[in-house]
């Protein structure tokens, strides 16, 4: 097969935005091998009355659950917290609620602000360009001005709050905390091309619309426009060396079933922050027996997953909180950063979460003996459908080595490639915040006048934000990559996703992730030519 | 007899101009979900349970009775019972005939969208004025 310049692995959040601007460059041949299938957005959930049922099938975010030949094994039976992911094209932002935060300038320090954690090999004020760009490319709504960041030049209209958002910004004011409209990549006009939001809900199913910024609707257009081509249904199982101990390519499995080489002069991974270490320890050569990278041990270690903890609250009022999208309404940093009144290190975000739907309601409310059978079902139902309203406490979690991904060799996908374990436990420093984000999310429910009706942590489902599984850094034996994303001694290997992050922030990735991917691309195009003569 | 169980568990309520699980059509939901052995097990356990307590099967039962039944069906096998009546509850919530007499929004395919009120910002002066909420770092 023909050699190219690029070959990106993963066609997720990380893998679109390196598509797009690598191939700003038209002289580059660039191909991005994706293992799922092409997703068509007529045949979401949401196109059917019974989206609540069929949510629960391919548009699952449980790998368990969804069952489709480009999932992995994953077995997370020794964690309190499972995996959740989209394996297809463009990854899981075709599921991702849109929250989009940016991380705050402490947390690429908390090693030297806070003595936790480690600091990062580059700062915030490196990539505020980045954060800047990708927010247009993705359309991000929200509101200039917050003061728990450094200024924000330019987003699109806010996604509404609506009745329920008001309420609790309310409360937040009266207790004197800190709140903002959510950053949501979510068109509230026009934008890219895409229309607008009409705040029908379900945005973890798949937008019909096309309004929130998932990669398929945002780089991907864009970047195959560029001259990207993109490979579906190819599960890349083996990255090649050469003589020289330089990656030369990655073999893969075709949707036909065959095994197939691409020849590369450099390798991008993009493939989460379960997929990226799985690729790599399943890398096995003389140079590297133990994975690709994996000199002193550290891929798939540092596992971080942002820890939630949940509390939902129940109000006289019809607050229509059904309506809108369901993970964009408000959020609260008013617990983000270290104080050193608290018994914990770091902090946390408060998301304001809209109500649940009609399905979800009744059967919860069942479950938990809140609404009956029989005659005063639909007067019990009715006070709690659009009138409940959730807080998911974001918790900074932070890194330790005993948290990973490994192989199981006992458990291989269709390809007889390993799927990973997980073994992944909460520290105490969490399970405090935890404790800390629960009073603190009961408090302004209850000071918005709802009456609290569950809360828990951590939650169970969650374990959607994957990170610091190839963590970057300047020394090679604590890190796997350096600031550029680079392979410490594979210099044409990179990686892009939220596996390098080096610590976890305490808010949803996608937004750094990507600045990241931005800023190594631009380093990568720079360079590219001294790494080809190199290799 | 699944559909007097829909109706026994999710009656109509004229206030509120809801539908009764009646309407609902619950063989075909039954026929996807692929539950048909679990539903005429339970459908046996209610019998058993009615000619136990009352000397009839229960779709003889007027409603109240019958509500009696499936509480009872609760204590005798709560698995079973959960399983089926949460698929009732299922079936019913997810049917574009209820959905369009509850306050959900449009339903899908979705041809015209929810409106949300333009938001009022003045809200968030307290927020701003307390000034800067991130912590400097050097570079
Ligand atoms: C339900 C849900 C809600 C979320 N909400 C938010 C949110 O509001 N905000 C936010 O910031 N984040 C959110 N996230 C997380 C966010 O979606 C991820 O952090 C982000 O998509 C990760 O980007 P990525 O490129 O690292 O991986 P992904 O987007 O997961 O893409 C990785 C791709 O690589 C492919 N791949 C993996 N291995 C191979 C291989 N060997 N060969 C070929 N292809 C391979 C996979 O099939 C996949 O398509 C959410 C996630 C979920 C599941
Ligand atoms: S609420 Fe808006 S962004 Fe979410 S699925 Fe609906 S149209 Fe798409």
């Amino acid at each position: 097969m023909n050699s190219v310049d690029v070959v990106i692995v993963g066609s997720g959040a990380s893998g679109a935005a390196a598509a797009w601007s690598l191939s700003r460059d038209a002289n580059l041949r660039i191909v991005c091998l994706e293992q799922g299938g092409q997703g068509d957005p007529k045949q979401y959930p949401t196109t059917l009355a019974n989206w609540e049922l069929s949510r629960h099938g391919l548009a699952s975010s449980k790998p368990s659950e969804r069952n489709n030949h480009a999932d992995y094994p994953i077995d997370d039976t020794n964690s309190p917290i499972s995996i959740a992911n989209f394996n297809g094209f463009g990854g899981s932002t075709i599921l991702y609620s849109g929250h989009f935060p940016r991380f705050h300038p402490s947390d690429f320090r908390t090693k030297q602000l806070d003595g936790v954690g480690d600091d990062w090999p580059l700062s915030y004020q490196d990539l505020e360009p980045y954060f800047t760009l990708n927010e247009k490319m993705m359309g991000i709504a929200g509101l200039v001005g917050d003061p728990a960041y450094p200024e924000y030049e330019n987003l699109l209209p806010p996604v509404p709050m609506g009745p329920a958002g008001q309420k609790i910004a309310n409360a937040f004011n009266t207790l004197g905390w800190h709140w903002w409209p959510s950053y949501s990549a979510i068109n509230t006009r026009s934008h890219g091309g895409r229309g607008s939001c009409i705040n029908l809900g379900p945005c973890n199913t798949g937008c019909t619309q096309g309004a929130k910024g998932s990669v398929d609707v945002t780089y991907w257009p864009i970047a195959k426009r560029q001259g990207v081509e993109i490979r579906t249904e190819c599960s890349v199982y083996d990255i090649s060396l050469n003589q020289h101990d330089k990656v030369n390519g990655v073999h893969y499995v075709d949707a036909k079933g065959l095994q197939q080489f691409q020849e590369a002069s450099v390798v991008i991974l993009a493939c989460s922050g379960i997929g990226t270490p799985r690729l790599l320890l399943n890398s096995k050569s003389v140079a590297f027996p133990n994975g690709l990278l994996n000199e002193y041990g550290n891929v798939g270690r540092h596992l971080m997953l942002h820890p939630l903890a949940y509390t939902e609250a129940v109000f006289e009022d019809d607050l229509k909180s059904s309506i809108g999208p369901q993970g964009c309404c408000i959020l609260s940093q008013q617990f983000y950063e270290t104080d050193m009144d608290r018994d914990f290190s770091r902090g946390y975000t408060m998301q304001i979460l809209r109500g649940a739907p009609p399905m979800e309601t009744a059967v919860s409310g069942y479950m938990m003996r809140r609404i009956p059978l029989g005659p005063e079902h639909h007067k019990e139902f009715a006070k709690y459908f659009n009138r409940t309203v959730g807080i998911a406490v974001i918790a900074e979690d932070l890194p330790h080595a005993e948290n990973c991904v490994v192989l199981d060799d006992e458990n291989c996908d269709i390809n007889g490639m390993p799927g990973v374990k997980i073994h992944y436990t909460l520290d105490d420093n969490t399970k405090k915040m935890l404790a800390h984000g629960v009073e603190r999310s009961k408090h302004v429910l209850e000071t918005a006048g709802g009456r609290v009706i569950s809360s828990f942590a951590p939650v169970k489902n969650a374990g959607w934000h994957l990170m610091g599984t190839a963590r970057m850094g300047h020394d090679p034996k604590t890190s796997v990559v350096n600031s550029f994303g680079q392979g410490h001694n594979v210099e044409n290997l990179f990686v892009v996703d939220s596996s390098i992050f080096t610590t976890s922030g305490a808010v949803n990735p996608v937004a750094t992730a990507q600045a990241l991917t931005l800023k190594i691309c631009d380093h990568l195009r720079n360079n590219l030519s001294d790494l080809e003569r190199s290799t | 007899m699944i559909d007097i169980l829909c109706d026994t568990i999710l009656p109509g309520d004229e206030d509120l101009g809801l539908p009764s699980g009646a309407i609902i059509d619950i063989d075909r939901y039954i026929h996807r979900a692929d539950i048909g052995a679990q539903v005429k097990e339970y459908g046996q356990l209610l019998d058993e349970l009615s000619l136990e307590k009352f000397n009839e099967g229960f779709v003889a039962l007027d409603v109240g009775l019958r509500l009696e039944i499936v509480e009872l069906s609760r204590r005798r096998n709560n698995r079973l019972s959960n399983i089926i009546i949460i698929h009732c509850m299922k079936a019913y919530y997810t049917d574009a005939n209820v959905l369009k007499w509850l306050p959900a929004g449009a339903v899908p395919p979705f041809p015209a969208g929810n409106p949300l009120k333009e938001d009022d910002w003045s809200l968030l002066e307290p927020v701003y004025e307390r000034g800067q909420a991130y912590r400097p770092v050097s570079p």
